[in-house]
């Protein structure tokens, strides 16, 4: 399937605790790593002088880092003065690259994604909970929290209680198993080693959710090169293409919204972005999906439609319970953050989307390695944006 | 928060849950809102206030916090939840007054509880910030504090002069237990203003008295949080108390007062003098109240320090007297005030905990003071102690009221009723105000009763009250009196080490 915009390149950087290094020094990585692949057609790779635009996207660099201005910093690191413009997540600057392009505006920009979390570690958690909903936090919520009384919701609303309770809580903890078992196999992910069932339910105590249900905070860049379809045979060949992308917004306050036991935003987003690219479910083979916690994972299957709304963890439960490397999904497998997911990839907020494009980017092209997926057609990247605030859905495919 | 512009602002919503109705549709909003999502720009200018400080919610969900964020982290671990109010308004809220047991509790069984939001202090921040507060803190309905709403009521008989309307007395949940007495221990999150301004909501509820009536509000205190800055204006501002003006101002006059323990007990004649002047060269426009609240979380050195005598005395609590003249239940009929220069017990600027002169406290001090008061008023109304039926005397302690009430002449019947100080331990500026209450409580119409409150610096106020028929009115309108507080099911008593890390708070 082709589309007026192809993905031409796509790389990061390790995802973990980088404390040596500087914020534009990551993304400076990513963009030479990303350049330097898409040099089939072209001595020395993409040059920084070729770009038309860059759409930067970052959630936390003035709070981390104290800079207010990343496209200066860019603009000065790299000697360009093309157009650069800033976004919280990289779906978003994607989104906005995207546009640019399908408008004509431009024919070849860079989507950059960088996060510095650990400059901040003593006080992130404070940080991440004020941005993302302050009423929550004056009354003492944290991070964690929001997506435990999400969790609390879902099994009360459906009345998930006694043994099925057991099962459904141990379903989640496999999902962490799961993706910690995928990031062995992903030389940038930031926890590379197995986990098991036991360790993720001790460390939960008298919650459902615990240390090992959640994403890490990490340090990380990632790039993403966008070319319009008439150019991007200098480039590459073997671009990916950006059939549908959508992305819709809800309430600040998880309290104040309607269904608080799943993101209505990701629910929207999705069904724009399938009407968009024109396929159905049952042609994507690969999600991306935000775990953030592994709540988010299994909800993010409902939200999505691969799963019907309130059974995505029975759903699920035979293909983990069974070791199996996918999601057996309406009798066909459904493959679920080969790269090992958030939880166990890293989530540098601004970049975390960038390594989901490159898992899928990688996989369309057959470029995985050991996670490489067998006659995969298409691959989809959902992204959220602060504590389901917003969310985007992009649908990638090759011919 | 750093910035004072926005937590003036979050402060105005957050401490009493301030919301939005409109007009049109009846939709309810859990914040301020311009106009309606539902009705659009047909709703501009036809929504009204509302707020839920004064209602109560169900648990919907909660769950346990085992690693708050920094500024929570001395409040925890704690249950963190979503509260349901209906008419899809929710609150994410903080369930405080609770020591969470983390290896055994349940946060499921809390699922569906009711809960009363509660005033109290948002969070810890630097020394010299604006101490946050917040309503977004909510107890279980069915325990210690329970749910009783406000309703306003007519006044039914208007007096000649103004006297005692009612009260509210609030002491927490937290007690410990010393030889010969319990002291009310406040919880982290408590201090001085959250006292007040329970014991504010708590008086307009026993009395059903319209808090934009109030004109004049006086707190006393010597543990205000703060060096400069009135408890007063938040007690106006979370009790709504006057009438509402543009850009959140309300037309009530506000003011904090110290002396030592009498800085509430001074200004009851004011209250009683303000009503009248009220009339005359304020607005005339049917009742009107004046408020004395006395509220103290004061500190004490450690036993093992010096001036840690005090420590085995201090209590927390708060009390809040209306006065008008519409519905008396007490008029008073005389009082009498003395001062002197003292200096028997005091605190300097910026230092943590008060100093004393030891036996100096006594005789020069305490019953100097007492004894004149009492003498001179009695005398002047040409009363003997077996007119009176009622004496309370300030009380630091449970020897020196005793050692004053028999060298007055009055017996045990007389002056055990308002002798909190063995179920409170001394609550300072609140001390005989919560004596005053439990004789309230329990008096009978046509009763005298006879107040000689102390402050330390020195000075004493005496008076004379007598009890009206309406004093009958006011029983049963009260679910939180102080017999409630003093002997409840769910009081939780703690040890020294506990005591000590709760007074100090966040």
């Amino acid at each position: 399937m082709r589309s007026d915009v192809a993905i031409v390149g796509a790389d990061r950087t390790a995802f973990g605790e980088l404390y040596e290094r500087e914020p534009l020094a990551l993304i400076e990585e990513a963009f030479l790593n990303v350049s330097k692949n898409c040099g089939i057609y072209k001595e020395g790779g993409v040059s920084r002088k070729d770009l038309e635009g860059c759409f930067l996207s970052t959630y936390f660099l003035q709070q981390t880092n104290k800079i207010g201005s990343p496209d200066g910093f860019v603009s000065e690191k790299m000697g360009i003065h093309v157009p650069i413009q800033i976004s919280r997540s990289f779906s978003s600057a994607l989104s906005c690259a995207y546009d640019a392009i399908k408008s004509g505006k431009h024919n070849l920009v860079l989507v950059g994604g960088v996060e510095k979390m650990t400059d901040r570690l003593g006080k992130i958690r404070d940080d991440i909970m004020l941005l993302e909903d302050p009423s929550s936090y004056y009354a003492g919520a944290t991070p964690e929290t929001n997506h435990e009384l999400m969790l609390r919701e879902y099994v009360k609303k459906y009345g998930i209680q006694g043994e099925p309770l057991q099962s459904f809580n141990r379903t989640l903890a496999q999902i962490a198993v799961k993706n910690h078992r995928n990031a062995t196999k992903n030389p940038k992910a930031q926890y590379q080693k197995e986990i098991n069932v036991d360790s993720v339910l001790r460390a939960r105590g008298r919650r459902y959710l615990g240390t090992f249900d959640f994403a890490p905070v990490s340090d990380g860049a990632s790039a993403v090169l966008l070319a319009s379809s008439k150019v991007a045979s200098n480039y590459t060949d073997k671009p990916v293409y950006i059939v549908g992308l959508a992305n819709a917004t809800d309430f600040l306050s998880h309290q104040a919204r309607k269904d608080r036991e799943r993101f209505l935003a990701t629910r929207l987003a999705m069904q724009d972005a399938l009407k968009m690219a024109g396929v159905g479910k049952e042609q994507i083979g690969l999600l991306e999906v935000h775990d953030q916690s592994t709540f988010t994972e299994m909800i993010s299957l409902e939200d999505l439609g691969f799963a019907e709304d309130g059974k995505g963890w029975t759903e699920i439960r035979g293909s983990l319970e069974n070791n199996k490397p996918f999601y057996e999904i309406g009798g066909r497998p459904v493959y679920v953050n080969t790269n090992g997911g958030l939880k166990a990839d890293g989530n540098p907020f601004g970049a975390t989307g960038g390594a989901q494009f490159c898992e899928v980017f990688q996989q369309l092209r057959g470029e995985a390695g050991e996670r490489q997926i067998k006659e995969l057609k298409n691959g989809l990247v959902q992204e959220v944006e602060g504590f389901g605030i917003k969310a985007d859905v992009t649908i990638l495919g090759v011919e | 928060m750093a910035s004072e512009p926005i937590e003036k602002r979050v402060s105005y919503v957050s401490d009493k849950l301030r919301g939005s109705q409109c007009n049109c549709c009846g939709m309810k909003y859990e914040t301020p809102v311009d106009y309606c999502v539902e009705c659009g720009r047909e709703s501009f200018g036809k929504m009204r206030d509302i707020n839920f400080f004064f209602e109560k919610g169900k648990i919907e969900v909660c769950a346990l916090v085992e690693e708050p964020t920094n500024r929570f982290v001395k409040l925890g671990p704690f249950l963190h939840g979503t509260v349901d109010f209906g008419d899809s308004v929710r609150f994410p809220a903080r369930i405080t007054d609770m020591f969470v047991d983390t290896k055994n509790i349940d946060p499921s069984l809390f699922e569906g509880r009711e809960v009363v939001p509660r005033f109290r202090k948002r969070h810890a921040v630097g020394k010299s910030e604006i101490v946050p507060y917040t309503a977004l803190t909510f107890t279980l309905a069915d325990e210690y504090y329970p749910f009783q709403k406000h309703e306003i009521t007519t006044p039914k008989k208007e007096y000649e002069d103004a006297g005692i309307v009612g009260f509210g007395v609030y002491t927490s949940r937290f007690r410990i237990k010393e030889p010969g007495l319990e002291r009310s221990v406040p919880f982290l999150d408590e201090d001085a203003v959250t006292a007040a301004v329970e014991a504010a909501k708590l008086s307009l509820i026993q009395t059903g008295v319209d808090n934009t009536k109030v004109r004049k509000v006086y707190v006393g205190s010597e543990s205000n949080p703060y060096a400069v800055k009135p408890i007063a204006s938040k007690v106006v501002q979370v009790a709504d108390l006057g009438e509402e003006e543009s850009g959140g101002l309300r037309s009530v006059d506000a003011v904090d007062t110290e002396f030592a323990c009498k800085a509430a007990t001074g200004m009851f004649k004011d209250a009683v003098g303000v009503v009248p002047l009220e009339k005359k060269f304020g607005k005339n426009d049917g009742p009107n109240y004046t408020m004395v609240i006395g509220t103290d979380n004061s500190q004490a050195a450690p036993r093992d320090e010096p001036g840690g005598e005090l420590d085995n005395f201090v209590g927390y609590g708060a009390s809040a007297f209306l006065f008008g003249n519409n519905d008396v239940i007490a008029r008073i009929e005389g009082w009498h005030s003395c001062t002197s220069d003292t200096p028997d017990f005091w605190r300097r600027d910026r230092e943590a905990f008060p100093s004393h002169g030891g036996r100096f406290t006594g005789d020069p001090a305490y019953f100097k003071h007492e004894r004149k008061a009492a003498q001179k008023l009695m005398s002047k109304l040409n009363l003997k102690p077996q007119d009176i039926k009622y004496f309370i005397a300030h009380q630091p302690n449970p020897k020196f009221p005793v050692l004053i009430a028999r060298e007055l002449g009055f017996k045990e019947e007389q002056f055990s009723t308002g002798l909190k100080v063995l179920k409170f331990g001394n609550t300072y500026s609140n001390a005989c105000l919560v004596g005053l209450a439990a004789v309230l409580e329990v008096a009978k119409p046509e009763e005298r009763i006879l107040m000689a409150t102390y402050g330390s610096g020195a000075g004493s106020d005496a008076y004379s009250f007598v009890t009206t028929p309406q004093v009958n009115d006011i029983k049963g309108k009260q679910k939180f009196t102080v017999q409630h507080q003093s002997e409840n099911p769910f009081l939780q008593f703690v040890d020294y080490n506990t005591y000590r890390r709760l007074k100090l708070g966040i």
